[in-house]
C-alpha cells in the first residue's frame, strides 16, 4: 500500500507541476545568508538580548566569572523552593565542579534515562514530575527575540528545560546572535546535532482565557538565564 | 440557492447577530493586527526578507517532488518512518493502525489544522483511542463539547467563570483551585501533565519541514508541542505535503517572519525542531535520555497535488501564519465559523474550494471585498485577490452564482459599454435615489441590492457626476483627456 500511495502522490505532483501557475518561481534558488560576522560578545548584543528577554518576563543574571555560577544557581533554586534538579551532564554546562558545589548547598541532581518499554517509561516519567528546577547550558542566544537555543543530545536531555516549573540556563556571552536567520545560516549543523533543537523565548505562556497573559501553562513558569563571560 | 450556500448565508447571519462574538473579534483581530505592525517595525529589511521568503517558497513548490524525495531520504536515514497518504481517509487509517499496533489507548495532541482537516480525532475515537487536546483553549473546548471560536483564541467566547464552572463540573476542581485565571491555568497544567506522562502516543502537526535534514519544525507558546513530541513513546507528525523548505537557512528566513505575522512575537516561545526519534546508545557513546523512541511522519496530499496543477498553485506558498485573517474586514465581521471548514479567512476562501472543490464552497470566494489588505500583509506576498478572482470566474463559468447575478452582470456590461445610455441611466438613477434618500442616505435599496442595506445605509449619489464636474473644471484646451 505504501509504495503505491507514494507513487500515486508523486505522479500527481509531477503532473501538476506541468500546468502549475507559480509566480516568482523561475530563476535560481535564493541562498539566504546571515550576516557572516561571528556572533559578537559586544555589550550591545547582550544589552539587546537582555531587554528582549526581560520584556518576556525572563530573568537575566550576569556572572562576572564562572566560579560565581554555583551560588547564583543555588540562590535561584532556593527561591523556587527546589531541592532536586534535572540537568544536562556537567561537561555540557561549562562550569567545572558545579554538581559538587550544588550538593554542598543542599541541591541533588535527579538523574534519568527514560526506559524503552512503555510501562516502565511511564513510571519513570511520573517520578520526575515533582522535581523543582531544571539546569541546562545554551548553545546560542538570539538577541532580537530574547531567545536561548538548546541543542539536545546525549547527556543533554530535553526534560530539564521542559518539566520543572523553573528553568535555569547557563549562556556564554560570546554566543549571542542578532537574529534566528543569522544563526541558522551560519550553523545549519545545529539541526542535526541531536534529535531536538529548541529556541526558547521566555517562559511558557497562554492568553486563551479572557486574553489575559498567564505563564507556566505547560512549560516552565520561570526562566532564568545566567550569562557568563 | 444550493444547500451549501444557504448554510453559508445562515452562519454569516448568525455571526453578525452575535454581539459577544463581534466584541471578541474586535479585541482579537485588532490586537493581533496592531502587534504585527509593531513587530515588523523592529526588523530593518522586512520587505527584502518577504521577497526572499516568497522566492524560497516559490522555488520549493516548483520542485516539490525533489524536495519531498530528499526529505523522505533524510528523515528515513535518521530513523523516521515516512508514510504517504493520498486522501484524508488514508491518513487517518495510517494513524489508527500505528496506534492499534502499539496498544495505544491514550494519545495527547498539540493543535494542528491538518489533523482537523482529516478529522483524525473522530477516527481515533472510533478505534477506542482517547485523544486529549493539550492547548489550553482546545482542551477547554473539548471538555465543554463546544467548538473553537477563533483559530488562535479558541475560547474567547467564554469568561473565566465559565471555565471555572466547567472544571468544577467535569474535573472535580474545588472552588479555591479555580478562583482566578492563574489558578485555573495551574489546575489545567496539573490535569494535563498527568495525561502527558501517561499517554502512549503524541500527535502533532508540522509548521515546516526541512528537506536536507529531514527535520520537523513546530512552534507553540504553551510548550504543549514540546511535551507532545518528547514524553510519549511514539510521536506521530501529520504534515501537508507542501509544508517544506530546502535547508536550515531557509527555515531561518521563514521563522523570522512567521511569529511576527501570526501574533506579533519575534519568535514564538518555543520553536521546536525535531530531527529523527531519540538517538540510541552506540559503540561510540551513550544515547539520548529522553524523546520518543519512534517517529512517524504522515505526509498528506488530500487534494494538494491537484490544486498544484492550476491557477491556484500559489496558495501552496502559504505558511499558515493567519495574518490575512486578522487584517481582513470580512473576517473581522463574521469570524471563523461562518467560513465553514477548517481554514477561515482569505486563505481559507482559496484553500477550502481549492482542496475540496467549488461545489460546496462556491460562496467563499465572494466573501471578500478584494481590498488587498491580505496580499499586503502576507509574509510570502501571496496574491490572494488574484486567486479569489480566479475562483469567482470559475463559479461564473460553472453557472454557480445566484440567478439574478447571472442576468445582472451581462446587462451591466451591455449598459457600461454604451456611454450615452450609461450616462442617461446613471443620472436617472441619481435623481431617483435623491428623491428617496433622507439626509444624504438611502436606508433601503431595491431587489437583490437590499442585502447591502440590511446592515448599513447607502450614500445618495452626488448631484453631478464625475464627468460633469470634470467638464466644468478642466481647462478647455490643452487639458488632459
Ligand atoms: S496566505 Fe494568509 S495564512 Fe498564508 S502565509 Fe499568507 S497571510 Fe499567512
Amino acid at each position: 500500500m505504501s509504495a503505491a500511495a507514494r507513487a500515486q502522490i508523486f505522479d500527481s505532483i509531477r503532473r501538476g507541476l506541468v500546468r502549475a501557475v507559480l509566480p516568482d518561481a523561475a530563476g535560481s534558488r535564493p541562498t539566504p545568508e546571515g550576516r557572516s560576522s561571528p556572533p559578537s560578545a559586544s555589550a550591545d548584543a547582550l544589552e539587546a538580548f537582555t531587554r528582549a528577554l526581560t520584556a518576556l518576563t525572563g530573568r537575566v543574571h550576569r556572572a562576572a566569572a564562572v566560579d560565581m555560577v554555583p551560588d547564583l544557581v543555588a540562590a535561584i533554586a532556593h527561591e523556587h523552593g527546589a531541592r532536586g534538579f534535572l540537568a544536562w551532564d556537567e561537561s555540557h554546562l561549562g562550569v567545572p565542579g558545579l554538581f559538587a558545589a550544588l550538593a554542598s548547598r543542599g541541591l541533588e541532581r535527579v538523574d534519568y534515562d527514560l526506559p524503552f518499554d512503555a510501562a516502565s517509561r511511564e513510571a519513570h516519567a511520573l517520578a520526575l514530575a515533582g522535581v523543582g528546577v531544571g539546569l541546562t547550558g545554551a548553545d546560542a542566544a538570539i538577541a532580537d527575540a530574547g531567545a536561548i537555543v538548546l541543542a539536545h543530545g546525549p547527556g543533554r536531555g530535553r526534560l530539564a528545560s521542559l518539566l520543572p516549573p523553573a528553568h535555569i540556563a547557563v549562556l556564554s556571552a560570546r554566543q549571542i546572535w542578532p537574529t534566528m536567520p543569522d544563526l541558522l545560516a551560519a550553523r545549519p549543523g545545529l539541526l542535526d546535532a541531536g534529535s531536538n533543537l529548541v529556541a526558547i523565548a521566555g517562559p511558557s505562556r497562554t492568553a486563551d482565557i479572557e486574553m489575559t497573559l498567564t505563564h507556566g501553562v505547560h512549560g516552565p513558569k520561570y526562566l532564568h538565564v545566567i550569562v557568563v563571560p | 440557492m444550493t444547500e451549501a450556500s444557504a448554510r453559508f448565508h445562515r452562519s454569516v447571519a448568525e455571526a453578525l447577530a452575535d454581539p459577544h462574538l463581534r466584541q471578541a473579534l474586535d479585541r482579537t483581530t485588532g490586537r493581533l493586527a496592531g502587534g504585527l505592525a509593531k513587530a515588523f517595525a523592529t526588523i530593518p529589511d522586512a520587505g527584502a526578507l518577504r521577497d526572499t521568503a516568497r522566492r524560497i517558497r516559490a522555488h520549493t513548490i516548483a520542485h516539490l517532488d525533489q524536495h519531498l524525495d530528499q526529505f523522505e531520504r533524510a528523515a528515513t536515514a535518521r530513523g523516521c518512518h515516512v508514510h504517504w497518504a493520498p486522501t484524508a481517509a488514508d491518513a487517518t487509517r495510517l494513524v489508527v493502525d500505528i496506534a492499534r499496533a502499539r496498544g495505544v489507548s491514550l494519545a495527547v495532541k498539540s493543535k494542528s489544522m491538518v489533523t482537523e482537516e482529516i478529522e483524525l480525532n473522530a477516527a481515533l475515537g472510533a478505534a477506542g483511542v482517547r485523544v486529549v487536546e493539550s492547548d489550553l483553549g482546545e482542551f477547554v473546548v473539548q471538555l465543554a463539547d463546544d467548538r473553537p471560536s477563533h483559530i488562535i483564541a479558541p475560547i474567547v467566547h467564554m469568561s473565566r467563570d465559565d471555565v471555572a464552572r466547567l472544571f468544577e463540573d467535569k474535573l472535580g476542581a474545588r472552588p479555591d483551585e479555580v478562583a482566578d485565571i492563574p489558578a485555573i491555568t495551574a489546575f489545567a497544567r496539573r490535569t494535563l501533565r498527568q495525561e502527558f506522562l501517561q499517554a502512549g502516543m503524541g500527535i502533532s502537526g508540522v509548521n515546516l519541514a526541512v528537506a536536507d535534514t529531514g527535520s520537523l519544525c513546530l512552534v507553540t507558546n504553551e510548550g504543549n508541542g514540546r511535551l507532545t513530541t518528547t514524553l510519549p513513546r511514539v510521536h506521530v507528525a501529520v504534515m501537508g505535503l507542501e509544508r517544506i523548505v530546502p535547508t536550515a537557512a531557509d527555515l531561518g528566513v521563514v521563522l523570522q517572519l512567521l511569529a511576527r505575522s501570526a501574533t506579533g512575537q519575534a519568535l514564538s516561545v518555543y520553536t521546536n525542531i525535531i530531527t529523527g526519534p531519540r538517538r540510541p546508545a552506540t559503540s561510540d557513546g551513550p544515547g539520548e535520555p529522553d524523546g520518543p523512541d519512534e517517529l512517524h511522519i504522515v505526509v498528506v496530499d488530500n487534494g494538494r497535488s491537484r490544486l498544484l496543477g492550476g491557477e491556484l498553485a500559489e496558495i501552496l506558498y502559504c505558511v499558515r501564519c493567519g495574518a490575512c485573517l486578522n487584517i481582513c474586514p470580512v473576517y473581522h465581521h463574521i469570524g471563523g465559523h461562518a467560513y465553514g471548514g477548517v481554514y477561515p479567512g482569505p486563505v481559507g476562501s482559496v484553500v477550502s474550494p481549492g482542496l475540496m472543490g467549488l461545489d460546496e464552497w462556491s460562496e467563499l470566494p465572494h466573501a471578500s471585498s478584494l481590498c488587498g489588505a491580505c496580499r499586503d500583509v502576507c509574509p510570502v506576498r501571496i496574491d490572494l485577490p488574484r486567486l479569489l478572482l480566479n475562483l469567482r470566474a470559475q463559479t461564473v463559468a460553472a453557472r454557480m452564482g445566484p440567478a439574478w447575478l447571472r442576468i445582472a452582470m451581462p446587462l451591466y456590461a451591455a449598459i457600461a459599454t454604451r456611454p450615452v445610455l450609461y450616462r442617461w441611466l446613471g443620472s436617472l438613477a441619481a435623481r431617483l435615489s435623491r428623491m428617496m434618500g433622507h439626509d444624504g442616505w438611502l436606508d433601503r435599496l431595491p431587489g437583490p441590492l437590499s442585502a447591502w442595506t440590511t446592515e448599513r445605509d447607502f450614500p445618495v449619489p452626488a448631484p453631478r457626476s464625475f464627468v460633469q464636474e470634470h467638464h466644468a473644471h478642466a481647462p478647455r484646451a490643452g487639458g488632459c483627456e
